[in-house]
């Protein structure tokens, strides 16, 4: 009992922290549930720079309502069409990423060659570089190939996401190697140990894999500037939400909600995986 | 571990797509930073980043964009260490609590921005606090005091998936080692400092490593609060590079971005090196 009450502050401390750190989140799904008018009329006491005219703290709504979902879903689908957008792009980066890393990570980690060292840093040195470099040899790559303006410019780069491919490494560098050998001895080739033994045990960082790739994914805004400049069409709604936002059209919170809801999910599924999925060894 | 020509097999998708988006044309870019751009394409040696290096816009983008890394990859590698080590002390499977920080890093920017944009107008929460306070409200949206509320959204976001890395290294830890620094009388925060942070030095290194890449994406949030041309205490280094992108400039382009390669992996150097001591000295 003594060990509870002297964690009472820190137990405070953190919970508040949880608290703020769901609030923005929270507030977003609560004003979803406004009446798009009420909304329009919160959001206009905004931007008033008289001093001491302050905006009421709203969390209550006059009156519960499903308009903006009923506008957002029937009556103008703006949104959920550039949120298919991000879907698509989603589904596709996610489906392209499990396909190439785990083999990749395998063939990194479980065999032994000349130059395998040397790759692996070099995957490390491109998870440090950021967007505003690697953006100038995948454009080069993307004109070369014809591809700029369309979907293939966000997706295919983002293939090859380095810090999947560095997680996926670190963890299958833990696969006790006695497992390994004693499938050699079994004679099961390594497409059989692959497939038996490295994926089934690389499950937690597969699924951390995925999470992590759907918030990158979620939340494309770099790429669609850059690569898709011609075809505004075609942008995610990552990139389109504030635009679209811009003038207060009364639905954007149930726009956000429903935008935000999917990661809800996705964290849902993948929330224990993501915990064991991360192990990191030595960066090398 | 396995030696077989087999393993090509199974790098050759991934390697191939990193070759082809990342590795070739970074390195036939670089022709580009050196050519004047005129249908000729002569070539003009250095020009190109003698002109960059005077841009003013570039000089104020690349400050901005270093000193935001500098204050953000500090405080949240020490904000993530202290939550988590909280954490792991206090709820040692606190579901709640870690739910809460590592939402935020899956909920897509521009759905968060409309809170954001509330909790930091003039007559907003966060004013309103201030005022309680006895201070006076700031424009936090439209000055140079926007870097305060681009810090706090930076924060929300990536908090919760440091955390997470620093809370499953900090359990792998033996808890022997806790017992006897228990029965030595050693206080929790030294405790930490001296026996947990050596003990996963891999993973605060890779933390410190993400909170500093993630800053360079701060762009996202000062793009969807302000656009294009922001203020000058908030023009990143990304905005430069999509203002001269987009008028086609390939020259700026391609030489910023070397330019800021170069730094970027100069600095990743250093911290390499630090690591690689610090861990030798662990290990002795």
């Amino acid at each position: 009992m003594k060990k509870q009450s002297r964690h009472f502050g820190s137990r405070f401390l953190l919970l508040l922290l949880a608290v703020l750190m769901m609030l923005p989140i929270a507030v977003t799904l609560v004003y979803s549930f406004f009446s798009p008018e009420e909304i329009r009329t919160y959001m206009a006491t905004r931007n008033s720079y008289t001093p001491g005219s302050l905006m009421e703290i709203r969390l209550v709504p006059e009156q519960v309502s499903l308009m903006q979902y009923y506008r957002l879903l029937i009556t103008d689908q703006t949104i959920l069409r550039f949120f298919i957008n991000s879907a698509l792009y989603a589904i596709a980066i996610i489906a392209g990423q499990l396909l190439i890393l785990p083999m990749l990570s395998y063939g990194l980690s479980c065999f032994r060659f000349r130059g395998r060292d040397l790759i692996a840093f070099g995957i490390v040195l491109l998870m440090v570089l950021p967007f505003q470099v690697t953006m100038v040899p995948n454009v080069l790559t993307l004109r070369a190939l014809n591809l700029l303006n369309t979907p293939w410019a966000v997706i295919l780069p983002m293939l090859v996401l380095p810090f999947s491919a560095f997680l996926l490494r670190q963890y299958m560098l833990n696969i006790p190697r006695e497992l390994l050998e004693a499938g050699q001895i079994d004679s099961a080739g390594v497409f059989r140990c692959f497939l038996q033994i490295v994926l089934p045990m690389s499950k937690p960082v597969i699924g951390t894999m995925i999470a992590l790739s759907f918030a990158e994914c979620w939340n494309l805004v770099e790429q669609p500037l850059t690569y898709l400049t011609l075809r505004t069409d075609l942008h995610p709604l990552s990139v389109v939400f504030s635009q679209l936002t811009e003038n207060v059209t009364g639905i954007e919170f149930a726009g956000a909600s429903l935008f935000i809801l999917p990661a809800l999910f996705v964290y849902l599924i993948y929330q224990d995986d993501i915990m064991e999925g991360i192990q990191v060894t030595d960066i090398k | 571990m396995f030696r077989t020509k087999k393993v090509w097999f199974f790098l050759m998708p991934g390697l191939s797509l990193l070759l082809l988006f990342y590795v070739i044309p970074f390195i036939g870019g670089i022709r580009y930073s050196l050519q004047d751009g005129s249908y000729a394409n002569l070539f003009v040696g250095l020009e190109n980043y003698q002109k960059l290096w005077s841009n003013p816009m570039f000089l104020l983008g690349l400050r901005n964009t270093m000193e935001l890394s500098l204050i953000c990859a500090p405080l949240l590698w020490i904000l993530s260490f202290l939550f988590a080590s909280g954490l792991a002390r206090v709820y040692p499977r606190g579901v709640f609590a870690r739910s809460s920080v590592l939402l935020p890093y899956l909920a897509p920017s521009s759905a968060i921005i409309l809170i954001w944009q509330l909790v930091f107008d003039f007559g907003g929460p966060l004013n309103r606090i201030i005022l309680a306070m006895g201070g006076s409200q700031v424009q936090w949206l439209s000055s140079s005091a926007m870097r305060l509320p681009i810090i706090i959204m930076f924060l929300w976001r990536n908090l919760g998936l440091c955390t997470i890395i620093f809370l499953s290294a900090i359990r792998a830890v033996p808890v022997s080692l806790y017992e006897s620094a228990e029965l030595d009388g050693i206080r929790p925060l030294r405790r930490n400092i001296s026996i947990t942070l050596p003990m996963i030095l891999p993973s605060a290194y890779l933390v410190f490593i993400l909170s500093w890449i993630n800053t360079f994406r701060i762009f996202r949030e000062v793009y969807f609060l302000s656009g294009s041309y922001p203020d000058q205490a908030v023009y990143t280094l990304q905005h430069y590079m999509n203002n001269v992108y987009a008028k086609l400039n390939y020259q700026m382009v391609t030489s910023a971005a070397y330019s800021f390669a170069a730094i970027v992996l100069v600095i990743f150097g250093v911290l390499f090196f630090l690591q690689q001591r610090a861990s030798n000295e662990i290990n002795e």
